[in-house]
């Protein structure tokens, strides 16, 4: 019997526009072990950051259950939603906007301290905030600088501090090195990973970069225009990439070396529009292999191998 | 090798800006060429000196703050700081175009984009209004844009689309050198196959010389003939791209290829470089990498390296490779 920290059933987060519904997250279905890391992949408007918020309930999520240690937590008040905030936190993308320029570090890190009435005197707040920054590799002398005096990398770990400062089980990072030059990149993803084996933290990975998500994630959900097309086991999925949309993706990517070319996959056109989706497959107007019935049918996301599920009415022929 | 010929040619570079918190040594002693007809790839991470590097070429350094304080750019032997503002302005856009990183910002948000395009081309050929929207319309056709579509706003259109506008609007005048500064940094990563697929065609058609500014070592090996690696406003290290990629030099590039996850090797760890880039304005003695190299002894923190070349094409500035400095790359050094 595995340990599930949180499932999500059939989360949909439909915004209403003046053009229409924007069907932005449509039909989500995951579980998530504890301790263990599932990557979002997908590119600009596939509802992959919505998603991250509507399971914290940031957004609050059109229909579905999110189920945190076997409670929905859609169904809960806001206060006590307030309460399970310091179990589940985020970490944001942009290092610059998502902190308080006014405030000093300690501050920032201190405030859900604050929020939630942890210490009752001052000094030993002050005792858990050193203890944060040290985890975080932010040296003890920054305690009281601001935001805009350090570089992104350094305000990443502000930031991470932050969220770990409740003790939290599960943390949403939402394009967490996206903003940072690739040498910094690399060691707040080695903090992450550090942070996740001696803390025992249980992650949802966004991100649009795949060989960071490779990286990271025990498993992997491909989303394309709110819906996912694939969810498999990160080794499964860059081994066996099946729909054809993973396929192209994959193929994008450019690898940093001369050697083994490999076929690039061009995928024709843009992404297309998620305001009042026409049925079919959504991914049918960029794909080579659509026929009539993928702009009939929506196509269901079934189990191909053990673990390996794909939405494409021929993932078996592939 | 006297006969290659050259679309650029940098001689010992310096710039510095002038600021209120001391003085920016942005670029110091930058040595670069580009054959004709060649690609070369830039990098390095924010603050390098990559753009800067670029926008010296086309002399739009802002003075003041900025000076460039030695050195040559030579444009198809003509040294640019010898022309005049007016000539200059015939050059931008003409002889030299450059594509900026961020499509959403370097298009007029009131104009339409069929005008845009076909300003460059009224400022630098003899046509008429008409003629000029005309070949702004085949140009869009070429970048895979509908040229019916020469009549609508930049706000139209998405972000892979505006980057084509603008990859349209760099080589309508058939430049004899593009630089591309981080072209694809703002787009998906399927958008941006598309967007390196069509450079690449366009440069080939037109036999364009390319300097390619980036940050991914990925699109470097997809689309570069030679590299430059640049930190701290030097060039550390530059060959082609089988020096680089399989005899890397520097400690830094090794750096660079270590922080870099495996795709295919996904259990291995990440080895970033440790600490930061160095403060511009505040540049450490010595090899301005050494605080971060895992190699530096004690001669790095005082003796600036100088550049040795390993082969005809290779080159790099470290310590470790010149005579009797003691230094190795061998045993790690705490």
């Amino acid at each position: 019997m595995s340990d599930i920290l949180l499932e999500v059933k059939d989360l949909k987060k439909y915004f209403e526009t003046p053009a229409g519904t924007l069907h932005a997250v449509d039909g989500l279905t995951f579980k998530l072990e504890r301790g263990k890391t599932l990557g979002v992949v997908g590119e600009s408007g596939c509802g992959k950051s919505t998603t991250g918020r509507a399971i914290l309930r940031l957004h609050e999520p059109t229909s579905g259950e999110v189920i945190f240690e076997g409670k929905d937590i859609t169904k809960i008040s806001q206060k006590e939603m307030t309460k399970l905030r310091s179990e589940m936190q985020m970490i944001f993308q942009d290092p610059f906007a998502s902190l308080n320029p006014r405030k000093t570090v300690s501050e920032i890190i201190a405030e859900p301290l604050r929020l939630h009435k942890i210490y009752k005197n001052k000094e030993e707040q002050a005792k858990r905030v050193l203890e944060l920054m040290e985890l975080v590799g932010l040296s003890e002398r920054l305690v009281n600088t601001y935001p805009h005096e350090l570089d992104g990398g350094r305000r990443q770990r502000i930031g991470i501090a932050r969220a770990l400062a409740m003790n939290p089980k599960f943390i949403v990072c939402d394009e967490p090195v996206s903003a940072l030059d690739v040498s910094i990149q690399a060691q707040i993803l080695n903090l992450l990973k550090e942070l996740q084996r001696d803390l025992g933290l249980t992650y949802m990975f966004i991100t649009h970069d795949l060989s960071v998500v490779n990286y990271f994630s025990d498993e992997i959900v491909v989303m394309y225009l709110g819906k996912v097309v694939e969810h498999a086991s990160s080794v499964d999925l860059f081994a066996h990439p099946t729909h054809p949309y993973t396929k192209a993706l994959l193929s994008a990517i450019p690898v940093p070396s001369i050697h083994g070319k490999k076929e690039r996959i061009l995928l024709k056109g843009e992404i297309t529009s998620p305001i009042n989706p026409k049925p079919g497959c959504r991914f049918a107007p960029r794909c080579e292999y659509a026929k009539e019935c993928c702009f009939k049918d929506s196509p269901e996301l079934r189990e191909m191998e053990p673990g390996h599920f794909v939405a494409c009415h021929f993932a078996d022929q592939f | 090798m006297a006969d290659k010929q050259y679309s650029v040619e940098i001689n010992d570079l310096a710039v510095r800006f002038s600021t209120v918190d001391g003085v920016v040594h942005a670029i110091n002693g930058v040595d670069l060429k580009i054959e004709k007809g060649k690609t070369l790839g830039l990098v390095g991470e924010t603050g390098a000196g990559k753009t800067t590097t670029a926008l010296s070429i086309l002399r739009l350094i802002p003075n003041p703050p900025g000076e460039i304080t030695s050195g040559s750019i030579v444009l198809e032997g003509k040294n640019v700081f010898e022309y005049s503002e007016k000539e200059m302005e015939n050059i931008r856009g003409k002889q030299v175009s450059m594509i900026f990183q961020d499509p959403m910002t370097s298009l007029n948000p009131v104009i339409t984009i069929g005008d845009q395009i076909a300003e460059v081309i009224q400022l630098h050929e003899k046509i008429d209004a008409k003629g000029a929207l005309e070949k702004a319309k085949e140009m869009l056709e070429l970048v895979g844009i509908p040229g019916t579509r020469a009549g609508e706003y930049p706000h139209q259109f998405s972000g892979g689309m505006k980057q084509r506008v603008i990859i349209a609007m760099a080589l309508v005048c058939n430049p004899q050198l593009l630089i591309a500064d981080e072209p694809t940094t703002a787009l998906d990563v399927t958008i941006q196959a598309q967007v390196l697929d069509l450079m690449q065609k366009l440069r080939e058609k037109y036999g364009t010389s390319m300097l390619m500014i980036t940050h991914d070592l990925g699109i470097v090996a997809e689309v570069c003939d030679e590299v430059s690696i640049m930190y701290a406003g030097r060039i550390v290290e530059h060959g082609t791209l089988e020096d680089i990629f399989d005899h890397t030099s520097h400690p830094y590039t090794e750096g660079l290829f270590g922080s870099l996850p495996n795709i295919e090797k996904r259990t291995e760890a990440l080895k970033p470089i440790p600490g930061l880039m160095p403060d511009p304005t505040n540049l450490p003695e010595g090899c301005p990498f050494h605080p971060r190299c895992k190699y530096a002894t004690e001669l790095c923190k005082t003796r600036m390296p100088v550049k040795t070349d390993l082969s005809d094409t290779h080159s790099v500035r470290c310590l470790a490779y010149e005579e009797g400095t003691g230094v190795t790359l061998g045993g790690e050094k705490a």
